[in-house]
């Protein structure tokens, strides 16, 4: 498989002199849909800032299809790479949705019927038409949050890059949104590359999970990330509250290697489950239960 | 809540003034406003005043509205006319003590505050009928200087976002007993939530800037504008244009 992304001893300090990076490497593989994660201030904004050229480190290198994004010009990487940031309120500048969307297509040199047909395709894609001549004040934070995924959708980048999408956002603006990224990957195989501290996303969301704490402590898909308590517990991470339910079921005597992490995988795991016992399954209370629960307990609190 | 600063809240209704092409509509109030402030006759100043009012009427946007925002206009003018009246030289019509009114400086007075309020109710017909991006687009294909267009294209779009961080600092200093009084430790605290602000806005730029970069911003944005200046724009600029321009002669020539 071709990679998408591949960063190479990657370090940053802001001109502070904050370290916000030490010798990162990454790869992320064409069509992939990868998660980085890490507690408050451990660079995530950051890393991202670096997949575009925005920000560019000491040493070490970022390269985007194979190109070192120090050989090329910075409009070649725009291109294939967008970034969707945090606060729609500084992605969406200019006054009105319209214009914002044809901005990035317009400097890209695009001639004025094919702006318009990007513009319209990125509307109808995150669900937008009939807003174009909206102001971005206008609207509430669920459009707005759309609205500037469809301002970098209508570059039509093969790498999409997103900060905290779900952050703040009511269940179903999150489905809705986690939807969209998904069929973006899977119709249009972009790639994704998304920071989030949206644990219970995860699973459902993306193939591998980087723990990112100003390096890369690991690597690997949710579950084995998910299954490594003490990882968790040294970068402030949580698990989905769907995998410590089955954490508690164990200790009540039911029987799992792989903890699911999702309601799906839930479903899954107990149809074969309770296929395998005759058509049910069976939990019980011993005396090392109780022990057990409080163990668990105590694991997952944070001090 | 505050209130934000909305010139084209009533751009939505349908008049004849909506309905002008803005780029006419601007460059014709333009015309007509610096004509009217350069009138040196009061008499003519007037009807220009009249020819403002009906403008504004023709454009349906409600007198409530316009005198909401004249009313401070009206402070600041007002001022004006006081000093001038009496610290103009001239013939002598009234004295309070030392001070004396001159009939020269109420001339001189009114003239300027007839001029301003013609103005100012003239920027209503103007602007107030269009939204305000279609103002900047219009600006934008008027060639106006790029940079004096994205000043007010962030302006516009950023002025709602910091009125909303504002509002959040007052509530949360509200919530916390904060009360607008004029000690010390009030003034102080308004001046660190202030810098708060500041830094807040500087760092909001910082980030809007990434985000432009992002999308190959390279100092010039342009947009795409989709103006049909008709026969009509072309007629109704004309008469507007005219107008002005005889008020002039007439001011000249001394017919009134
Ligand atoms: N402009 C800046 N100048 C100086 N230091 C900065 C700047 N931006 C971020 N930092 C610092 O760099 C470090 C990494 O910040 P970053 O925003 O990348 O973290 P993050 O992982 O995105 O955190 P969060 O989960 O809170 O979004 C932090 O210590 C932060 O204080
Ligand atoms: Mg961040």
């Amino acid at each position: 498989m071709r990679e998408a992304i591949t960063v190479r001893n990657l370090s940053y300090a802001y001109p502070d002199g904050t370290g916000a990076l030490e010798d990162v490497n990454m790869s992320v593989y064409e069509g992939e849909r990868v998660a980085i994660v890490g507690p408050n201030g451990a660079g995530k904004t950051t890393f991202l800032l670096h997949l575009n050229g925005i920000l560019r480190g000491s040493d070490g290198q970022v390269e985007v299809f194979g190109k070192s994004m120090a050989k090329v010009k910075r409009g070649e990487i725009i291109k294939e790479v967008g970034i969707v940031f945090q606060d729609p309120d500084d992605q969406l500048f200019m006054p009105t949705l319209f214009d914002d969307l044809a901005f990035g297509p317009i400097n890209l040199g695009l001639k004025e019927e094919e702006v318009r047909e990007r513009v319209k395709n990125a509307l109808l894609t995150l669900g937008l038409s009939g807003y174009e001549h909206r102001c971005p004040h206008h609207l509430s934070y669920g459009e707005k949050k759309k609205a500037s995924l469809a301002a970098v959708m209508s570059m039509e980048p093969r790498i999409l890059v997103l900060d905290e999408p779900t952050a703040n956002l009511d269940p179903r603006s999150r489905a809705e949104l986690i939807g969209i990224i998904k069929e973006l990957n899977e119709r249009e195989g972009i790639t994704i590359v998304i920071a989030t501290h949206d644990v219970n996303a995860i699973p459902e969301l993306v193939d591998r999970v980087y723990v990112l704490n100003k390096t890369v402590i690991t690597e690997g898909t949710p579950q084995k990330i998910f299954s490594d308590v003490e990882l968790l517990k040294e970068n402030n991470l949580e698990v989905p509250e769907v995998f410590k339910l089955f954490e508690v079921l164990r200790c009540f005597g039911y029987n799992c290697e792989e903890l699911p992490l999702s309601i799906e995988e839930a479903v899954e795991h107990l149809t074969r489950t309770v296929g395998i016992n005759d058509g049910h399954f069976h939990l019980h209370i011993h005396e090392h239960t109780h022990d057990e629960v409080r163990k668990l307990r105590s694991k997952y609190e944070h001090h | 809540m505050i209130e934000y600063p909305e010139i084209d809240r009533y751009a939505s209704l349908d008049s004849p003034m909506h309905r002008f092409d803005p780029r006419a509509k601007i460059i014709a109030f333009l015309f007509l406003i610096f004509s009217i402030v350069l009138i040196p006759d009061l008499k003519i100043v007037f009807i220009g005043l009249f020819f403002a009012i009906f403008l504004l009427i023709l454009s349906r946007i409600p007198i409530a509205f316009v005198l909401g925002h004249l009313k401070w206009v009206a402070m600041f003018v007002l001022s004006f006319f006081v000093i001038l009246a009496f610290t103009f030289p001239g013939e002598e019509i009234a004295k309070f003590y030392f001070l004396s009114i001159t009939a020269e400086g109420l001339y001189t007075g009114s003239l300027i505050t007839i001029r301003a309020f013609s103005a100012v109710i003239l920027i209503f017909p103007m602007i107030g009928t269009m939204r305000f991006d279609t103002t900047i687009k219009a600006l934008e294909s008027l060639k106006v200087p790029n940079s004096l267009v994205q000043m007010l294209m962030f302006t516009y779009r950023y002025i709602f976002v910091f009125a909303d961080e504002f509002q959040r600092v007052w509530t949360a200093m509200g919530a916390r007993g904060f009360k607008l009084r004029t000690s010390l430790y009030a003034l102080r605290t308004i001046g660190k939530a202030m810098g708060m602000l500041f830094v807040r806005s500087y760092e909001r730029a910082e980030r809007v800037y990434r985000a432009m970069r992002s999308r190959g911003y390279t100092g010039n944005p342009k947009t795409l504008v989709e103006f049909d200046i008709r026969r009509r724009d072309y007629i109704l600029a004309a008469s507007i244009i005219g107008f002005a321009v005889s008020l002039h002669i007439i001011s000249f020539i001394g017919v009134v």
